[in-house]
């Protein structure tokens, strides 16, 4: 962890108003788990949509998307990312800080939304579960895009692809496909830790927990990789 | 130094001069289209711009030769055309999420506006051509896998020409649809787009505007009945365009009652108010 970098970067990141951009989402959660709490209808009818396919399924990934991509992204793309390089840094302190950074801000936005929709919507352990298994969610999505921005020059268009067809249609047919969906992991460690039957995760719960530590490490091992051999490039023609 | 009351003057330094014709402003606003189709996949661009948009194109055809297969062997249609339609607009909307700031987004960093507007397009045929670039592209990805189903069943059908004609004739159905959902996606997605410089943040407005509103509008389906829950799908352009769907082609992924045509009215509006929006945004913006 590098203090220096780290609070650049939560400035780049807070001090705009762009991150007001982010703000409907947790709202728009949390008011529709009032509206259906408020509702004589079974959570079980729609806990599964409001927790599951908007949380963990929209939300967690397209913030940890924007975030993510960002940190690093915009430095690359506005040159300032030299600046950086030049400092006698080691590159995996440079891409510890970043992912430190986007998974905290990805987690405050998301974890904390979820976890009260989850206190809302059942008990509080299961306020409990969500707010953790988001957070494991938000880990592991940003160690990817964070990777995905350097690999990538369209690393939203990429890693959109990614969220909308392989974790939200293609895991629906294709059961092989969830063994590489985060959402999967975030799902089935949140439904593990709160046992509740209104999140269903189809892996093992020590199953999401091992591929997500490998793929958050694979995400960091490829950034630094990445950042060591990193040459700056105009935008593809 | 040169000596007051000398006045300038510009050399002729041998540039030749065009005298052909000028082409004008419907030619420039035609150019500005053409090239932004062309750009939306990539065409005449370096392979990594391609890969994406040509890679769903590709993805969707596969699908469609799927659904062909499925249906020739278990000899019952397995989904319409515009059932196509309907299914492949949650695909689309990612395709026009990534395509529709490549269009504007780029223009606007890059403060290439003043060098358009400075020639004869005007602010407004720049917006519509783009508008229309967005719309065409969106369309291709739906007549592509559908004119590709067509083949396949075509010459899969075992009742001979009559056969064939019947399956013209859904596929007209289908592309008309087609047209119907790349129009109101698109009109949707380009104003939004161009509200911003940056792709990433106009990708995440355009799909945040997609992707937020579908549960919504689920979960309203699944906890209303009766009119909140055949009206909750106004709440999402892509279940408003199958609702459009089941009143006007009787596909039935979106229930919508009696209230057909309140889908077609706000179907209607969405696209003529971001149009509106989008002309607004061009005759405000800076240039």
């Amino acid at each position: 962890m590098n203090l220096t970098i780290a609070g650049l970067t939560a400035r780049a990141l807070f001090g705009r108003r762009r991150l007001l951009l982010l703000l409907p989402m947790p709202l728009l959660l949390i008011g529709l788990t009032v509206l259906a709490a408020g509702t004589s209808a079974d959570p079980a009818q729609w806990g599964p949509i409001v927790l599951g396919d908007l949380g963990l399924g929209v939300i967690l990934p397209l913030t940890a998307l924007i975030i993510g991509s960002s940190v690093l992204g915009l430095e690359i793309e506005d040159g300032t990312i030299t600046h950086v390089l030049s400092k006698p840094v080691p590159r995996s302190e440079i891409v510890v800080t970043k992912l430190a950074v986007a998974w905290g801000a990805t987690a405050a936005v998301t974890a904390v939304p979820l976890a009260i929709a989850g206190a809302i919507a059942g008990s509080p352990r299961l306020a409990v579960g969500l707010g953790l298994g988001t957070a494991v969610g938000a880990l592991v999505y940003t160690a990817l895009f964070l990777a995905l921005s350097l690999l990538s020059r369209r690393p939203v268009a990429v890693g959109l692809v990614y969220i909308m067809l392989w974790e939200n249609l293609l895991t629906r047919f294709v059961g092989g496909a969830r063994v590489l969906s985060v959402q999967e992991y975030s799902t089935t460690l949140a439904g593990g830790l709160a046992q509740t039957e209104l999140l269903t995760g189809r892996l093992l719960p020590i199953t999401a927990a091992l591929l997500a530590i490998v793929l958050t490490a694979l995400g960091a091992a490829v950034a630094t990789a990445r950042l060591r051999s990193f040459t700056l490039a105009g935008e593809t023609g | 130094m040169s000596a007051p009351g000398d006045a300038g003057v510009i050399h002729d330094i041998g540039y030749q001069h065009y005298e052909g014709p000028r082409l004008g402003r419907r030619y420039a606003a035609l150019a500005i289209y053409v090239h932004s189709v062309r750009a939306a996949f990539g065409i005449g661009r370096s392979a990594k711009a391609k890969l994406l948009p040509l890679g769903l194109l590709g993805i969707a055809c596969i699908t469609s030769l799927i659904l062909v297969v499925v249906s020739t062997q278990l000899g019952v249609t397995v989904l319409s055309y515009v059932g196509v339609a309907s299914t492949f607009s949650y695909a689309i909307t990612a395709f026009v999420g990534i395509v529709a700031p490549e269009l504007v987004s780029r223009d606007l960093r890059n403060t290439l506006l003043p060098l358009y507007f400075s020639r004869p397009p005007q602010r407004s045929d720049y917006a519509l051509a783009k508008l229309g670039a967005l719309i065409t592209a969106a369309f291709v990805m739906y007549a592509g896998p559908m004119l590709l189903m067509f083949v396949g069943l075509a010459l899969s059908t075992d009742e001979g020409i009559t056969g064939v004609f019947t399956e013209a004739g859904n596929l007209a159905l289908g592309l008309l649809a087609a047209a119907i959902h790349a129009t109101v996606i698109g009109a949707v997605a380009l104003p939004l787009a161009s509200l911003t410089g940056r792709r990433v943040f106009a990708t995440g407005m355009i799909i945040g505007v997609f992707l937020l509103t579908a549960p919504v509008s689920g979960t309203l389906r699944a906890l209303g009945d009766g009119a909140t829950g055949q009206l909750a799908g106004l709440l999402n352009p892509v279940d408003l365009l199958s609702g459009v769907d089941n009143w006007l082609f009787g596909e039935e992924f979106v229930q919508v009652g009696s209230y057909g045509p309140i889908y077609g009215l706000t179907a209607v509006v969405l696209t003529a108010a971001g149009t509106a929006l989008l002309l607004r945004r061009y005759k405000k913006v800076k240039s």
